[in-house]
């Protein structure tokens, strides 16, 4: 005791100066209210629509009050940090690497027993659900979202040719992708990649820019050619099959061989949002994107004259969906059923303008399906004509969920293994089927299987 | 003779006494969390599971992690190059703002300035300096007709650009410098000006032998600091390209956080202890040949 | 790097004569002309912030990059700086700083007094553990220190971020006692023992001798503590949860997220926090002149 008297009496002196009052996260308030805590990360744009929406929560209910936890980075170090002192939110997103971990180790609620309850949370994209056991459902992924074409209109028109399709059915081929890239990569002096005198050390324009080093952004490849990252079992790699060659040696040609996309470091970037999407069309840096769709909210933002277009496909024209991470209930929450009615109204596009906006995509079937409900979130200057075909039906009809919230022990494997070995691709220095082939028996031995899949 | 005796114990009266708050701080913040740590080490335990105990099981494991070797490889080369680049330019810059020049606390704050400007800021600054076609670098180096690099993107160049960009890193290191630059006894300088010795003398005579102290600080505590490297890695290059910059305590994060394995994370954290421990000791052993303190044999 | 320069010897010589006009003049010119180059490089960043700030995030990432804002984006400091309560957590930061600053000076000032000027058995054992705590990546002891906190039941106040500085030994404060041990071993010991025979206190040795003798090595603690808590993120991320008690640097962060960076916001807001900082070195630097330590001495 006499250590937290010491402690109490210094801290007692910063206490007064300070005019701090001693927090408690949930727990019962003065007036025999419920208090719930939510945690959450995001821009000030996504700040602002949380705030709006936990609002909203509290007048729908009274006697209930949401008291936000903003944190801005870090997320995972406070997160273990909450988890190791016992002092979890009682709801909150939680990052793709923890939270079937978090599950397992029982930290959060088993949704499954309330989807009878809450018929809204039964009626979510059957690929939005993070299963980690039979009728075991540690939540859903905050948002859908998927990976599309995007482009700079003045790029295209510039180079007189047609832009990438907004449909599925009639998306380009690889081949048709990199004919394009040729006409629409420049150097300095106007000269294409197929032309004498080009300097690849001095482009003004690439043609096209594909993250190597981001599963999202290949995964839809890869299973659309046939592969996929490992067998039914989900215990032997298959990046070193001929069709998963075919897509990464694909990859890497547009940078080196047809010199179409940019290389490390050459669009002075570091990850894949430095800086960013929109400053990359607008700035015509590149012509075609691939990114996510959420790229939607900096498009309207910074007026960027873009059009949006589905992938290339391979054999079938798939997009990679269901990219964010999960949002869950705390087990260690005090009030579980207010939790998990918070939990629905947090990603209900009824409540939250993020969707109205362009940054989520919906989980519920009925906004991709029944046309009001469609309009209810599309049919505003926010969503270009072409959203319908090229985001909502796609997304629908060809979205292959995300690996990594689909592959155990993803998030290892990638520090470990799987990123050094994109990066080495990226650079160039080894083609693609030498790089896998060394790698692929490495992933192997780190491979614990599929995460579960149920039908709710 | 009593008198000394009495002094002797007044001394290690308030000796006690004046470090207590530095060691009730250590006692009470530092040391438990430590002690924890070192527990830790011992299990198999992901945060928000129950940990196991495995005894060293988490140090053999070390032993035959391929990233643990690549891991103390790229951060021994990162700090044999940054501690002696840092304390070289830090001393030269301190003794160029220690001159009397019109301007002085001008001059002496830009020189501060890289040290304030946030790590953002900076990373987007030194990713356009390394861009390989646009770069600062490789324009400058393309205009003098010398060949051009991939600096951070390139695997072999990789630890070597960094440690050029930690030089701008300089200015606490300089600041201090600048501190032990205002002990140097003047009447020093005039006793060997006397003697006919010029600048070179007076900086080889009396400025360095003087300033051992400081630069003894400063070496132990770049040395303590540059083995904890993890920013740069962590803003900047994310460990690549292909664990190129895969500093230790980088690592060492990635396990604790993104894996939650506290347990192997703490293992690792305490054979860091250990390297770093061992060298500053020897630093220490070392100084008694070449640190100068006043009277320091009588104390 | 002047200093290294070997002018004529003669030039060494105190009193100036007519005939070392012209050397004396070129090595002043060379004094400029090195700070003028050494200003290019250590200005850049900061330069390169501020013509961020003022830019669209069009404009901040065109290749080749461009140096003039066009147009002039004033409004990213008054929307910045709008967009959160930068003023709330302006007064939080102030708080925490200044409470650090006082509680860091004082005690960490004492110990090394304690350290370096006292005798006492087991003080070289007690500094070196002290200084092992600086040693243990903290990745690993953050978690334990957290839980610590909590069970103390100070989570959601400054204390945590706070009270610790007043245990000087307390995290990286130990480097601080350490720099100063180091300063005050520079100063004559004969002090004391003059001062002992006239029968005064340690304490009065301290206060009366060493603290004034050792006034840039006391601005040097103050300077680096300030900026450090003023540019602490991990701290007030994990200590505080009500938005209310926030710090500038959880505001800086909120302009990068996964999804969205607005970079003209967080180069305006960043440019605007680094400010009081710079102004604060502006005016302490000032300490570091020559004369401050040891003139009153030589007499």
């Amino acid at each position: 005791m006499k250590r937290r008297d010491l402690f109490r009496m210094g801290g007692l002196a910063a206490l007064g100066a300070a005019g701090a009052a001693c927090g408690s996260s949930g727990g019962t308030g003065a007036a025999g209210s419920t208090q719930l805590q939510f945690m959450y990360w995001g821009s000030t744009f996504e700040k602002s629509a949380i705030e709006k929406m936990l609002k909203a929560f509290e007048q729908s209910k009274p006697g209930t009050t949401v008291k936000p936890l903003f944190t801005p980075d870090e997320y995972d170090v406070k997160l273990n940090s909450l988890i190791a002192g016992g002092r979890t939110p009682d709801l909150g997103y939680v990052p793709m690497s923890m939270s079937f971990r978090l599950a397992e180790q029982g930290n959060l609620v088993n949704l499954f027993p309330y989807l009878d309850k809450y018929p809204q949370l039964a009626g979510y994209l059957p690929d939005a659900y993070l299963w980690y056991g039979q009728d075991r459902l540690h939540g859903v992924s905050t948002a859908n979202e998927i990976e599309l074409l995007w482009y700079s209109k003045t790029a295209i028109a510039e180079a007189g040719i047609s832009p990438p399709p907004a449909e599925a059915a009639s998306a380009w081929s690889w081949d048709q992708l990199v004919d394009n890239a040729y006409k629409l990569t420049v150097d300095q002096n106007g000269r294409h990649p197929d032309e004498s005198g080009f300097d690849p050390g001095q482009v003004r324009q690439f043609g096209v820019s594909v993250s190597i080093t981001y599963a999202a952004a290949w995964y839809g490849f890869l299973r659309g050619n046939g592969a996929d990252f490992a067998d039914e079992a989900g215990r032997k790699c298959l990046l070193d099959t001929p069709e998963a060659i075919e897509v990464f040696q694909n990859l890497q040609d547009l940078i080196y061989k047809h010199r179409v996309a940019p290389g490390p470091g050459q669009l002075a970037a570091t990850g894949d949002d430095v800086p960013g999407t929109n400053i990359l069309l607008k700035t015509k840096r590149v012509a075609m994107v691939v990114d996510g769709h959420w790229a939607l909210l900096d498009m309207n933002e910074s007026k960027v004259d873009y059009g949006i277009g589905v992938l290339p496909k391979y054999a079938e024209p798939f997009t990679t969906s269901q990219v964010a991470g999960a949002s869950s209930v705390f087990a260690g929450s005090k009030h579980v059923e207010e939790a998990v009615e918070l939990f629905a109204f947090h990603i209900d596009p009824r409540y939250v303008d993020l969707y109205k906006q362009g940054l989520w995509m919906p989980q519920e079937k009925k906004y991709y399906e029944d046309q009001a409900a469609i309009d209810s979130w599309t049919r505003n200057d926010a969503h270009p004509p072409e959203f319908r075909t090229a985001v909502v039906d796609y997304g629908r009809d060809h979205g292959v969920p995300d690996l990594r919230n689909r592959v155990k022990n993803l998030s290892a494997i990638s520090s470990d293994v799987l990123t050094p070995a994109l990066q080495e691709l990226e650079s160039g220095k080894r083609p693609a089927a030498e790089i896998l082939k060394a790698a692929t028996p490495k992933i192997t031995g780190m491979l614990q299987g599929w995460q579960h899949t149920q039908e709710p | 003779m009593a008198g000394m005796s009495g002094q002797r114990r007044m001394e290690r009266r308030w000796g006690l006494l004046m470090a207590l708050p530095a060691i009730l701080g250590f006692v009470i913040f530092t040391a438990g969390p430590m002690v924890a740590s070192l527990a830790f080490s011992l299990t198999d335990w992901q945060v928000g599971g129950t940990p196991a105990f495995v005894g060293l099981g988490n140090y053999t494991e070390l032993a035959g992690d391929e990233l643990f070797w690549t891991s103390l490889g790229a951060t021994t080369y990162y700090t044999l190059g940054a501690v002696p680049l840092v304390l070289i330019v830090s001393f030269a810059v301190a003794m160029l703002l220690n001159q009397k020049v019109r301007g002085l606390p001008l001059w002496r704050t830009i020189f501060y300035l890289p040290t304030l400007v946030p790590a953002i800021a900076n990373v987007v600054l030194w990713i356009w300096i390394f861009n390989p076609d646009f770069g600062l670098l490789n324009s400058l180096l393309r205009q003098a007709g010398l060949p051009t690099g991939q600096w951070v993107y390139d695997e072999a160049m990789a630890v070597p650009s960094l440690i050029v960009m930690s030089t701008w890193g300089f200015g606490n290191t300089m600041v201090i410098f600048l501190a032990g630059l205002q002990g140097v006894p003047r009447h020093l300088y005039e006793a060997v000006s006397i003697d006919g010795g010029g600048a070179w003398r007076r900086f080889w005579h009396v400025t360095l032998p003087m300033m051992t102290p400081t630069i003894f600080y400063n070496l132990v505590v770049g040395v303590v600091g540059t083995f904890q490297v993890f920013n740069q890695a962590y803003v900047m290059t994310e460990g690549g390209p292909n664990n190129a910059t895969l500093f230790y305590v980088y690592y060492l994060f990635r396990m604790a956080f993104r894996e939650s394995e506290m347990g192997y994370a703490s293992a690792l954290a305490w054979v860091l202890f250990m390297i770093i421990v061992v060298i500053t000791f020897l630093l220490f052993r070392n100084a008694r040949r070449w640190v100068y303190y006043e009277m320091a044999g009588a104390r | 790097m002047t200093a290294v320069r070997t002018p004529p010897r003669r030039a060494g010589r105190v009193a100036p004569t007519a005939g070392l006009r012209g050397p004396r003049r070129f090595r002043k010119a060379l004094l400029y002309l090195a700070l003028a180059g050494g200003a290019v490089p250590t200005l850049l960043p900061f330069v390169w912030l501020l013509r961020s700030a003022l830019m669209q995030d069009t404009q901040m990432f065109v290749a080749p990059p461009e140096w003039i804002p066009s147009p002039f984006q004033w409004s990213n400091f008054t929307e910045a700086l709008t967009a959160q309560p930068f003023w709330l957590y302006f007064v939080n930061t102030v708080i925490i700083a200044v409470i650090s600053v006082v509680g860091t000076v004082l005690t960490c000032s004492v110990a090394a007094f304690s350290f370096s000027r006292l005798r006492w058995r087991g003080r070289n054992v007690a500094f070196a553990v002290l200084l092992s705590g600086v040693m243990l990546p903290y990745a690993v002891t953050l978690i334990p220190t957290f839980v610590m906190w909590q069970e103390l039941g100070a989570l959601d106040t400054f204390v945590p971020l706070t009270v610790p500085s007043w245990f000087a030994g307390a995290g990286g404060g130990v480097f601080n006692v350490f720099l100063l041990r180091q300063f005050f071993l520079t100063i004559p010991f004969e002090l004391d023992e003059a001062a002992y025979i006239d029968g005064a206190s340690p304490w009065r040795v301290f206060w009366t001798i060493v603290m004034p003798l050792s006034k840039p090595a006391i601005v040097v603690v103050t300077i680096f503590t300030f900026i450090g808590t003023w540019n602490d993120f991990l701290g007030p991320l994990l200590y505080l949860n009500d938005e209310e008690k926030y710090t500038l640097s959880l505001g800086l962060a909120s302009f990068q997220s996964i999804y969205l960076t607005q970079w003209g916001y967080l180069m305006a807001a960043s440019a605007a926090v680094i400010a009081p900082i710079i102004a604060l070195f502006f005016f302490l630097q000032r300490y570091f002149i020559e004369g401050v330590t040891l003139t009153g001495i030589k007499n």
